[in-house]
């Protein structure tokens, strides 16, 4: 399966934070959801992808392109929503598609006329004045406008009502239809990734501690639960993190077929959520996958 | 590139309309057409700054398919384009007011403001934005400040320069303001690129 994205041993320092050597891929035509708490280093990562910060170390290709010799060319085929707004906040629509248009080759006038009547959105109105839904869908507009390959999104779902996430994750599955298409979106809400997303990539402190399809985080990744007496040195080598009370222990795994193999019957199974795996990584000290 | 120039003018068609009253302003205040011309030339480059300062702005034009030294070079170059824009529209408006100006001070209004340029571009992107304005409104008064009692001391102290100066022909004098003045710029136009290409957004 062909890589859009790949980063390789990437490492950036900050005073007081670090993203460290992070092994990302992402794969053409499915959606992969970036997880991580606020502070993780989503926002890091994706600033690296898009070349606006340079790694210290490592290698960042996109399309199996270098940014050192082919920036336009991969940022003509990438689509953009930011947390923020990063347009002029000053000016409308209309002139902000008269700055953006011209950028790129394959700009679709007929398209971006299309995802303004469906999104419902002023052409004359400053963009400050709109509510942050609706710059959003301004940026999900411009974004879509160009026929790119690759959407980068994020935290596009932050701050948004639960009806239009609802209709802008409805949307996303069906720019997928375009077998061709990936997109990657960050979001620390983990129920829309969930939702939608095919690749999980999960980030931690800095540290990719996952990136895996949905199927096999949901094949290895298992919340167990059972009595006390059950845990010794050896058994509970099967598991990422334990928490004890008097009543029994709770605990993911991220080898639910060793926890079968050593627990059988003896213990209770559950699905691990996202939001599951996200509490237990983050409350434990064990990070390695 | 052009798209990158003509981005200013998208972004500026409010303050266009008051660009007018302000070089008119100056005509009627009978100020130097030196002055006029240098003040008129800064009018869009650098109200380009203020837009431009934002962090938000620079995420934008990099997520773009556009090169850092794209970016650099469309300020430079479209400073040049804006500043014949503003000459040809302040002569025109001190033509049509009757004032007589003399090309000597039009070329000297515009190596200034070029000079300047050069000057104050590369500390827009040294530094982080929020008072970038502040500082350049000082280094303009201080850089007129600086012109208009220094090249006179120059003159008076450094006579043989002075004497090599007023003694080339005027074509010569153009030649070597001119060339003294674009080198300047180029300098700049390569110290603000390397800068920018380093600059985490």
């Amino acid at each position: 399966m062909e890589n859009v994205v790949e980063l390789k041993g990437v490492t950036k320092a900050f005073k007081g934070f670090s993203v460290d050597d992070i092994n990302l891929e992402v794969k053409r035509g499915f959606i992969t959801g970036f997880v991580g708490a606020n502070g993780a280093g989503k926002s890091t990562t994706i600033k690296m992808m898009m070349n606006l910060l340079k790694p210290d170390h490592g290698e960042v290709k996109v399309f199996g392109l270098d940014y050192k010799t082919n920036e336009k060319e991969i940022k003509e085929r990438i689509g953009f929503v930011y947390d923020g707004n990063v347009f002029y906040e000053g000016l409308n629509l209309k002139d902000i598609k008269q700055i953006v248009a011209p950028a790129y080759k394959q700009w679709d006038d007929e398209l971006f006329n299309y995802y303004i009547d469906r999104f419902d959105l002023p052409l004359n109105k400053a963009m400050k004045k709109l509510s942050k839904g609706m710059q959003m869908k301004a940026s999900l507009a411009i974004a879509l406008s160009h026929h790119a390959e690759l959407i980068i999104m994020d935290e596009p779902t932050a701050g948004l009502d639960p009806i239009f996430r609802r209709e802008f994750l409805d949307l996303l599955q069906e720019l997928m239809i375009d077998s061709n298409r990936t997109i990657f979106f960050s979001s620390h809400i983990t129920t829309d990734l969930d939702r939608i997303a095919d690749y999980i990539a999960f980030i931690q402190d800095g540290e990719l501690v996952v990136n895996q399809s949905i199927e096999e985080v949901a094949e290895n990744y298992a919340i167990v639960k059972g009595e006390l007496e059950l845990l010794d040195q050896d058994t509970e080598k099967a598991f990422v993190e334990v928490r004890r009370a008097s009543t029994g222990f709770e605990a993911l795994t991220n080898n639910l077929k060793e926890v079968n193999d050593i627990f059988g019957d003896s213990v209770v199974i559950e699905n691990a959520t996202l939001e599951d795996i996200m509490y237990y990584l983050r409350k434990g000290g064990v990070h390695h996958v | 590139m052009f798209n990158l120039i003509r981005r200013d003018i998208i972004l500026q068609k409010k303050m266009m309309l008051i660009f007018i009253p302000f070089i008119l302003f100056f005509i009627i205040m009978d100020t130097t057409t030196t002055l006029t011309v240098l003040v008129a030339s800064l009018f869009i480059p650098f109200n380009a700054f203020y837009y431009d300062e934002k962090a938000e702005t620079n995420i934008l034009l990099n997520s773009l398919p556009y090169t850092r030294k794209e970016i650099v070079a469309s300020r430079y170059l479209g400073a040049v384009v804006y500043m014949v824009l503003a000459v040809g529209f302040t002569s025109l408006l001190l033509f049509v007011f009757n004032q007589s100006f003399s090309l000597d001070e039009i070329a000297i209004g515009s190596g200034m403001f070029l000079f300047f340029a050069a000057l104050t571009f590369p500390i827009f992107y040294i530094f982080k934005p929020g008072y970038l304005m502040v500082v350049v409104f000082i280094s303009f008064f201080t850089f007129l400040f600086i012109m208009e009692n220094a090249i006179p001391y120059i003159l008076e102290n450094y006579t043989a320069l002075a004497e090599y100066v007023m003694d080339l022909s005027t074509l010569e004098q153009y030649l070597v303001g001119s060339l003294t003045v674009m080198s300047f710029y180029m300098a700049s136009w390569l110290a603000s690129t390397i800068i920018y290409q380093r600059k985490a957004l």
